[in-house]
């Protein structure tokens, strides 16, 4: 057992991680609240040659991914040539007519990029979610690494692990790559958001300033930095954790007030990089992932690596029929839904949800992805006093530098009730650390 | 000089100011604790007075828990420690995560003491870890306006509630004396005038508390130092 050295120590490490406050905020009935976010210190593992497959597979679909934004913002070739249907991009919700003729520092748009995957029982891995907004969750892996080596030396000294407590290295990184001239900042909403810890972390471990909108300004075609003394830094990076219609109430989300007043105009005018691109969105709809294996081939006249999960298209009629016969046996995502939500499961629907579910997709078919139900590879997990199977996923993480960078970790999250699928930690998952193996 | 900006200078200031409130309203308060024991049921209506707060109270017990544990009674040794811990949490990459550590620690130990049957046993612990707070930040801190700031925070406080609780003018003094070398070294504008009266008191025989409770707390005012960011 890889953890054998560790698990004996769960709760003292699950103690020192509350220490330092890694927690996650949630909102409940309209009341926010920090909850610890329960780790096991079981770790997931997986060996080189596997890992090797998915950092081809992971750098493959980021790259490709990356230039259908660069296309899709540009000549829309991808749209010209029949492969991708010009309803599912410009209907979908991130895309912004606004990042039209944008090109971003160095052509990047996917700064960091959070895979989500699952593993079959048949020991294959799918792609089941690409996320290119502002994907969150290496910190925790990160930090509770770090606890886990302090608990057990032996296992770390026995085991040959690549070490993640680089990612603070890789993303400084990726974010000096694209700095146009000027400090590095982290923006966040402030300390009542969700991820407010790994904002915080973060801007710790990379040395960067963490700053709320309300301490930068636009002036002269520049982004500054106000000091306490009232004098001004510029800033050339801006890795922000907020989204993007409230980045900027002049150009998005009139009513935002925790953007930066023409952030954006400067942004298009090359003197800052934000990170990630405004707009991408476009490419990380539920609808869109479907053509994701067709971009790869595309782009990159490449055959795909990574395969996502069984999925269908409601809009195609041949695909709206396959579901509609099949209901039971597949998973309906909504398609502007994140976070867990959106998703329902056939088989447990009740016979009046059913007929209302069918109504609704027949209405508005975009708005729906089904997919076959992915039998997940459970993995184990220590649960008060015993050693139990627990449904899991992994978001790998994908850094664009001046070269793709795959984090040799990711965040493991997992379901604590023994009958769920859903992962995340706001419906009360866990999270494991990621072991990739190095010999 | 670390860059810092105008917001976290403020947090700065007030984590100084609130993790010494706690610190030291909590040592005190366990001096008139005992005093209260067998000797003097109403002292919490003396202490109270003193710290130029409202006596709400209707009890010596309902003050001990209630001045301890009450997070809706804003002067509540919880409330402060709650305003240091909202202070902190905003500023990891300043202080560090080995530092604010400390902090969340006492805030652990105030919610064990909070429902525990000795809760003075408790509260040691909070005493404890703020004492570790402030000796990480001596320690793990290496940017000196970050540091100055907490500290200079630290003795305005300190000087507030030792003139209001009347401590020995020696100790007042030399309080005076340490806050006038930290103030320059915080990078934040402030009234050198204070500075000048406040070391005039200190020279003579007799300390005039009010005045100087008065003086210290205009030394900073963080409204009147506030840039102006424009659209």
């Amino acid at each position: 057992m890889a953890a054998d050295g560790l698990y004996k120590y769960s709760e003292q490490i699950n103690e020192l991680l509350a220490r330092y406050g890694v927690k996650f905020g949630i909102y409940k009935n309209n009341i926010f609240k920090e909850q610890l976010f329960p780790f096991d210190t079981i770790p997931r593992v997986i060996k080189k040659s596997e890992f090797d497959y998915l950092e081809r597979g992971l750098k493959q679909r980021v790259t490709a991914l990356n230039e259908f934004i660069k296309d899709i913002y540009s000549d829309k070739k991808i749209i010209r040539d029949g492969v991708v249907p010009e309803e599912f991009v410009y209907s979908g919700s991130g895309y912004l007519a606004q990042c039209e003729g944008v090109c971003p520092s160095k052509g990047v748009y996917t700064h960091i990029s959070g895979i989500d995957l699952v593993q079959g029982k048949d020991k294959n891995w799918y792609i089941l979610e690409d996320n290119l907004r502002i994907p969150s969750g290496a910190s925790y892996p990160m930090i509770a690494r770090d606890i886990c080596r302090r608990s057990s030396p032996a296992t770390f000294e026995k085991y040959h692990i690549e070490d993640n407590r680089n990612y603070a290295k890789l993303l400084r990184r990726t974010m000096d790559y694209v700095n146009t001239g000027g400090h590095t900042v982290i923006l966040s909403p402030g300390r009542y958001n969700a991820a407010y810890f790994e904002h915080s972390y973060l801007a710790e471990q990379t040395g960067a300033h963490l700053v709320t909108g309300s301490e930068l300004t636009v002036e002269n075609d520049r982004l500054y930095f106000i000091d306490y003394s009232g004098k001004k830094e510029q800033v050339g990076a801006v890795y922000r954790r907020i989204s993007d219609e409230y980045l900027d109430p002049m150009n998005f989300n009139k009513e935002s007030v925790i953007g930066i007043p023409h952030i954006y105009d400067i942004y298009r005018k090359g003197n800052v990089a934000l990170i990630n691109a405004p707009g991408n969105g476009v490419a990380d709809d539920k609808g869109i992932y479907y053509f994701v294996p067709k971009m790869v081939k595309y782009y990159l006249n490449e055959e795909p690596i990574l395969q996502n999960a069984p999925t269908y298209l409601p809009y195609y009629k041949e695909d709206m029929k396959y579901v509609l016969d099949n209901i039971d046996t597949l998973v309906l995502k909504d398609v502007a839904e994140a976070g867990g939500y959106g998703v329902v499961f056939g088989s447990k629907m009740t016979k009046t949800e059913k007929e209302e579910f069918i109504v609704l997709l027949i209405r508005e078919p975009r708005r729906f992805i089904a997919q076959e139900v992915i039998d997940f590879l459970d993995i184990d997990i220590y649960d008060d006093g015993e050693i139990v199977p627990r449904k899991a996923d992994l978001r790998a993480f994908v850094l664009m530098a001046d070269e793709p960078l795959v984090w040799k970790s990711g965040l493991t999250r997992f379901s604590r009730d023994p009958d769920s699928f859903i992962v995340n930690s706001s419906q009360g998952g866990g999270f494991k650390d990621t072991w990739v193996l190095s010999e | 000089m670390a860059i810092l900006s105008f917001s976290n200078s403020d947090r700065l200031y007030w984590l100084g100011r609130y993790s010494e409130r706690v610190y030291t309203t909590l040592r005190s308060f366990a001096k008139h604790f005992d005093t209260m024991i067998d000797l003097k049921p109403e002292e919490y209506a003396d202490f109270c007075k003193k710290q130029d707060i409202p006596n709400i109270y209707t009890s010596k017990e309902d003050f001990s828990r209630r001045y301890c544990f009450d997070e809706n009674d804003p002067n509540s040794i919880y409330s402060n420690l709650m305003r240091a811990y909202d202070n902190a949490i905003v500023l990891r990459e300043e202080i560090g995560s080995e530092t604010l550590a400390y902090i969340q620690l006492a805030v652990y130990a105030m919610n064990k003491a909070k429902i525990s049957d000795a809760p003075l046993l408790e509260l040691q612990k909070v005493v404890d870890n703020i004492a570790a707070f402030w000796g990480m930040a001596d320690d793990r801190i290496d940017e000196a306006n970050v540091r100055s700031i907490i500290k200079l925070g630290k003795r305005v406080e300190r000087i507030d509630l030792y003139a209001r609780m009347n401590a020995s003018p020696d100790e007042i003094r030399r309080e005076i004396h340490r806050l006038s070398a930290r103030v320059p070294q915080t990078g934040l504008k402030y009234s050198a005038s204070v500075i000048v009266h406040l070391n005039y008191m200190a020279a003579k025989t007799e300390l005039d508390y009010p005045t100087i409770v008065k003086e210290v707390e205009s030394l900073i005012d963080f409204t009147e130092i506030r840039p102006v960011i424009g659209l």
